[in-house]
């Protein structure tokens, strides 16, 4: 290949690259060079500047007020904005993977409470989904598996944990419910060993819908001080019915 | 070839850089400011990627809530802040319209946009960019600009588009590369 034909070749595959059009190999291949040689970089860069142009066909359309509010809850609070928005990204790709929970319920040996034919009927009626539900919870690296069962009639919250923790004495792993579109609301500290069990208030357990994500960060011994996850997310999962 | 880099896009005249700015400084108020002043455009594009508009509220708010944390990314020599958000916004857009393939779809290996790389975000504009790249859009040939558009606001690729319009790859890529460099030749008269 001539320096000339290999100069065209780079040229190309800048553009391509800052059209975003490669795929496989090529995508890979431009993606290296763009992080190792500058000047290719920098041509990258210029026709993702030329080409942003496009962006002004677009007709401008006005979003519900909801979107906003969602902004609002997800972005506020004592804690640094990033650590809420990691849980959210923690949370919403483990609602991705809500396979076979039941299954592994099973296979921890989880019993769900089976609900009380005890409950009268007209508090059975205000709510509608007072069904068990669970949550399987993944670490990054799957080294651990926790199951959050929980049994909306007794307000129940059991959390079964395979696998080791790692645990040092200065942290304790705290457990959160982030309601669909809400900030997250701390449920407790766990307690070392295999079981967790919790009993939750009224008002915190009419979080625990299906739906709602629960996960679990590092705090300071004892829980976060500020009523918010102040520590990096450990696990997450959202509850579905058992 | 190509002239001197430019080391300052848009020099003045941005009025969301100062926004940004205190974005990143933690400013709530200013997280509002930027949102009234540009959530229209940003979910037009994201209405643009995916066509469905509870996905795009999905991906306005997450667009929004990573500017919250990641402002200080934005440098206001190279680019003006509503081009910076529109790229942030289209390729968190074609994320989510990829994260809709089922795995296994061949067309899962052709991501080349990724939101979780950084360098998807640096951008270079100059002044003259959006005057000039209509113009020269318009010298190209209807074929070569609708695929452009395509892989610009749908982030199809090379199989992709060859797939759609049912021609060989090479003749994708050729009716691509052709247009691209012309383009580049109109707009650095």
């Amino acid at each position: 290949m001539t320096d000339k034909r290999q100069d065209e070749e780079r040229a190309a595959l800048a553009a391509e690259r800052g059209l975003g059009v490669l795929s496989g190999d090529e995508a890979r291949r431009a993606s290296a060079l763009e992080r190792s040689d500058p000047s290719f970089a920098h041509e990258v860069a210029r026709w993702r500047g030329r080409l942003a142009a496009l962006f002004g066909e677009v007709q401008p359309v006005q979003p519900p007020e909801s979107v906003w509010e969602r902004i609002e809850s997800a972005t506020s609070g004592d804690t640094p904005a990033s650590n809420v928005i990691a849980l959210r990204r923690a949370a919403a790709r483990w609602r991705a993977a809500a396979v076979g929970m039941t299954a592994l319920a099973a296979s921890l040996g989880i019993v769900l409470i089976e609900q009380p034919r005890t409950v009268p009927v007209p508090i059975e009626a205000a709510r509608p989904q007072a069904a068990p539900l669970v949550a399987r919870l993944g670490d990054t690296d799957r080294a651990v598996k926790l199951v959050a069962s929980w049994d909306p009639s007794g307000r129940r919250l059991i959390l079964a944990v395979t696998g080791d923790m790692a645990t040092d004495p200065n942290h304790s792993h705290e457990l959160w419910v982030i309601p669909a579109g809400g900030k997250p609301k701390a449920l407790g500290v766990m307690a070392g060993g295999k079981q967790t069990h919790m009993q939750l208030a009224d008002a915190l357990a009419q979080l625990l819908q299906q739906g709602a994500t629960i996960a679990i960060s590092v705090e300071p011994r004892g829980g976060s001080p500020t009523g918010q996850p102040t520590g990096p997310v450990v696990a997450s999962g959202s509850l579905d019915q058992a | 070839m190509d002239r001197q880099p430019p080391t300052r896009a848009i020099d003045q005249g941005d009025e969301l850089a100062p926004l940004l700015a205190a974005i990143q400084r933690g400013e709530r108020n200013a997280l509002r400011k930027l949102y009234d002043r540009t959530a229209g455009r940003l979910y037009g594009i994201c209405l643009r990627v995916l066509a469905e508009e509870a996905d795009a509220q999905d991906v306005l708010q997450e667009v929004f809530t990573t500017v919250w944390s990641k402002a200080g990314k934005f440098d206001p020599a190279r680019a003006r802040g509503i081009t910076w958000l529109s790229v942030l916004a289209r390729n968190k857009a074609i994320d989510r319209l990829r994260s809709r393939r089922k795995p296994g779809d061949p067309l899962d290996d052709a991501s080349d946009i990724a939101s979780d790389d950084p360098s998807q975000l640096e951008v270079l504009e100059q002044k003259e960019d959006a005057a000039r790249l209509s113009e020269c859009l318009d010298k190209l040939d209807e074929r070569a600009r609708a695929m452009i558009r395509s892989a610009f606001f749908e982030g199809a690729s090379y199989p992709e588009l060859a797939r759609l319009e049912g021609v060989p790859l090479p003749t994708m890529k050729s009716w691509i590369r052709r247009g691209l460099l012309r383009l580049k030749g109109c707009l650095e008269q």
